[in-house]
C-alpha cells in the first residue's frame, strides 16, 4: 500500500474538522474524494502534507510513518499536494514558479526533462513562460499549479479542487490533462465537487461527510447521480 | 538656484538616498518574508561601523594585539621549536601596528554583521515566530536588543567618537565647479552595484528564489519543499549584511558613535512605508526620492525644515496611494 490514513483527527485549535478518518491508496491507483463544502476535505489534505498538526491517528506513505513530519520531508518523499484555489507565487514568472516546483534535490537530475513534460502537457505554459503568474487566466493558473506539482516528481499527486471556478471548456481541457497524467502512471488523489470529472479519472471514490468517510465505492457505476444530489442538498420531502 | 547648488544638492541627495536604500531594502526584505520589523536594524548599522573600525584602525584590534606580538617576538627564542614557528607570527603582528586596513576591515565587518543578524534572529525573533501577536512582541524584543548593543558598544569602546579612514584618498571630483568627495562618489557608485547584486541573488540563485517564494506565499513555499525555518534566518543575515555595509559607508562620512544608527533607521522606516511595504523596487526608488527631497528642502528652506517637508510629502503620498508608491495587493 502506498498511502494510508488511519483514524486521523485534526483541525484548527481545539475543534476537530477531520474526525477519525481512514482511507488508503495503492500504487498506480487514482482515488477521488468528494462531498459537501466545509466537511474537512481540504483540512485532511493540509494535515496529510504536514501544514496542520495531527491531533490523533496516523499517516503512512511508502511504508514510512509521516505523521507530524515537516512538509519539506513529506515533499522529499514524493507526496506532492497541489493546493486549492490555484495557489502560486503570484509575482514570479511561469518559469520561476516551475523552477521552484523542482526545489527538492531529488528532482535535480531530471529537471530539464520535467520541464519538457510539463510544457508538452500544457503548451500554453510554454508560450507564457516569462509572464508573471498573476497575469494568467484562471485556467492557466490552475495548469501552472499542477505543473508546479509535476516538477516535484510525485509518487503521489494530490489535487485539491482543480476544476473549481473554471468555465466548462477550460474544465474539459484540464480534465483531459489530468487524465493524461493519470494514465502516465502517476498515483493520484483528486478532490473535487464535480463528481463527473472524478468519474472520468478515478477508479475509486470516497465520500467525505462531517470530517469522515461516509461511503466508499470501487464500482463507480454504482454512484447514482440522484443519490449524490441528495447527499449534497438533503432529501426532497 | 545656481547650477553649482543643484549639483551639490543632487550629490548629497544621492548619498543619503544610497544609505537609505541599503538600510531600507534590508528592512523591506525582512518585512516581506518574515512579516516582522527589525528595530535592531539601526544598531546593526552601528555594529558594522564599529567592527570595521576595530579591524581596520590602528587604535582597534591591532593595538590590542601589539603586546602579544611583542611578547612572542621577544621571548620566542626560549621556547624551542614552537618558538621558531611562532616567531614570524609575532613579527607579523608587530608589523601591522597601523591596523589591518579597510581591505580586510570592510569584508570582515560585513560578515560579522551577518553573524550578528543571525544571533538576533535566534534569540529575539525565532522564539515568537508563528505565535499570535508575534509582530508586536518582536518590535519590543528587537528594540531591547538594539539598546543592549548600543550600551554594550559604549562600555567596550568608550564614549570617544571614532572615524573610519577614507577608502579612496585623493582630491575631490569636480563637476560643474562643485567639489564632491571621493567617499561620496564611492557611495553613489557602489550602492547601485550592491543593489544589483542583491537583485541577481534574489532572481537567479536557488536560495534567493526561495526567499521570494516565502515572501509571496509561504504556504505554497512549504508545499514545494522549501524549509521556511531556514529562509527566515537567511533573510535576517542578508538584511544585516546590507545594514553593515551602510554603517561602513556612514562611518567614513561622519563620526561613529553608539546611536549613529537611530536617525537613519527612522528615515529607512519612512522610506519603506513611502515606497510600499515589501516592494523592493518601490523601496529603492523611495530611498532616492526621500534622499533628494530631504537635501533639496534643507537647501531651499533650512536644515530644520527638512523633516517637515519630508513628512508632509509622506502624508501626501499616503493620502493618494495608501499602500505607498509601489505597494501591491498583499502588502
Amino acid at each position: 500500500m502506498l498511502f494510508q490514513v488511519e483514524n486521523l483527527s485534526s483541525g484548527y485549535g481545539k475543534i476537530d474538522v477531520v474526525r477519525s478518518l481512514s482511507l488508503h491508496v495503492d500504487v498506480g491507483e487514482h482515488v477521488g474524494l468528494f462531498g459537501p463544502n466545509g466537511h474537512g476535505k481540504t483540512t485532511l489534505l493540509r494535515t496529510v502534507s504536514g501544514l496542520i498538526p495531527v491531533n490523533s491517528g496516523r499517516v503512512a506513505f511508502r511504508g514510512e510513518d509521516i505523521t507530524g513530519l515537516d512538509p519539506r520531508k513529506i515533499v522529499e518523499l514524493g507526496l506532492i499536494h497541489v493546493p486549492q484555489g490555484n495557489q502560486l507565487f503570484p509575482e514570479m514568472t511561469v518559469q520561476e514558479n516551475l523552477t521552484l516546483g523542482a526545489y527538492v534535490s531529488r528532482t535535480d537530475k531530471s529537471k530539464a526533462s520535467n520541464f519538457e513534460k510539463v510544457f508538452t502537457l500544457f503548451p500554453r505554459l510554454k508560450e507564457r513562460r516569462s509572464q508573471r503568474a498573476q497575469t494568467l487566466s484562471g485556467g492557466e493558473r490552475q495548469m501552472l499549479s499542477i505543473g508546479v506539482g509535476l516538477m516535484g516528481m510525485p509518487e503521489l499527486l494530490i489535487l485539491d479542487e482543480p476544476s473549481v471556478g473554471l468555465a466548462p471548456l477550460i474544465k474539459e481541457e484540464l480534465a483531459r490533462a489530468i487524465s493524461e497524467i493519470a494514465s502516465s502512471g502517476v498515483t493520484m488523489i483528486v478532490v473535487d465537487q464535480d463528481v463527473e470529472l472524478l468519474l472520468g479519472i478515478c477508479e475509486r471514490l470516497y465520500l467525505i461527510e462531517k470530517g469522515t468517510v461516509s461511503l466508499e465505492t470501487t464500482d463507480v457505476s454504482q454512484v447514482d447521480q440522484a443519490e449524490i444530489l441528495e447527499m449534497y442538498f438533503g432529501k426532497v420531502s | 538656484m545656481t547650477p553649482e547648488a543643484i549639483v551639490a544638492i543632487i550629490a548629497s541627495g544621492l548619498v543619503s538616498g544610497s544609505l537609505y536604500a541599503l538600510m531600507a531594502s534590508g528592512l523591506s526584505l525582512v518585512w516581506g518574508t518574515v512579516r516582522m520589523f527589525n528595530f535592531a536594524h539601526g544598531a546593526l548599522v552601528m555594529i558594522g561601523a564599529y567592527s570595521g573600525w576595530y579591524i581596520s584602525n590602528r587604535g582597534g584590534l591591532a593595538k590590542v594585539l601589539q603586546p602579544i606580538g611583542r611578547n612572542i617576538a621577544n621571548n620566542s627564542e626560549d621556547w624551542g621549536l614552537i618558538g621558531d614557528i611562532l616567531h614570524p607570527l609575532g613579527e607579523w603582528i608587530l608589523s601591522i601596528k597601523a591596523g589591518f586596513g579597510l581591505l580586510l576591515g570592510v569584508p570582515l565587518a560585513i560578515i560579522f554583521c551577518g553573524i550578528a543578524g543571525y544571533v538576533i534572529y535566534i534569540f529575539l525573533v525565532k522564539p515568537f515566530v508563528g505565535k499570535p501577536g508575534a509582530d508586536l512582541v518582536v518590535i519590543i524584543t528587537t528594540i531591547a536588543g538594539a539598546s543592549f548593543m548600543q550600551n554594550g558598544v559604549q562600555v567596550i569602546f568608550g564614549p570617544r567618537y571614532k572615524q573610519l579612514d577614507r577608502i579612496l584618498k585623493g582630491p575631490p571630483v569636480e563637476i560643474l565647479d562643485t567639489a564632491i568627495g571621493l567617499q561620496e562618489v564611492l557611495i553613489i557608485v557602489l550602492t547601485p552595484v550592491t543593489l544589483l547584486l542583491l537583485n541577481l541573488f534574489l532572481k537567479r540563485s536557488k536560495l534567493g528564489l526561495a526567499i521570494r517564494a516565502v515572501a509571496q506565499n509561504d504556504d505554497f513555499a512549504r508545499l514545494v519543499g522549501i524549509n521556511v525555518n531556514q529562509i527566515y534566518p537567511l533573510t535576517f543575515v542578508v538584511s544585516s549584511m546590507l545594514a553593515g555595509l551602510a554603517g561602513l559607508m556612514l562611518g567614513g562620512l561622519f563620526f561613529i558613535l553608539p546611536t549613529m544608527g537611530s536617525e537613519p533607521l527612522l528615515r529607512a522606516f519612512v522610506v519603506v512605508v513611502f515606497g510600499g511595504l515589501g516592494s523592493l523596487p518601490g523601496t529603492i526608488i523611495g530611498a532616492y526620492v526621500i534622499g533628494l527631497i530631504e537635501q533639496s528642502s534643507a537647501y531651499v528652506f533650512s536644515l530644520y525644515w527638512a523633516p517637515v517637508v519630508l513628512f508632509a510629502t509622506l502624508i501626501l503620498v499616503l493620502i493618494f496611494r495608501p499602500r505607498g508608491l509601489m505597494g501591491g495587493e498583499n502588502s
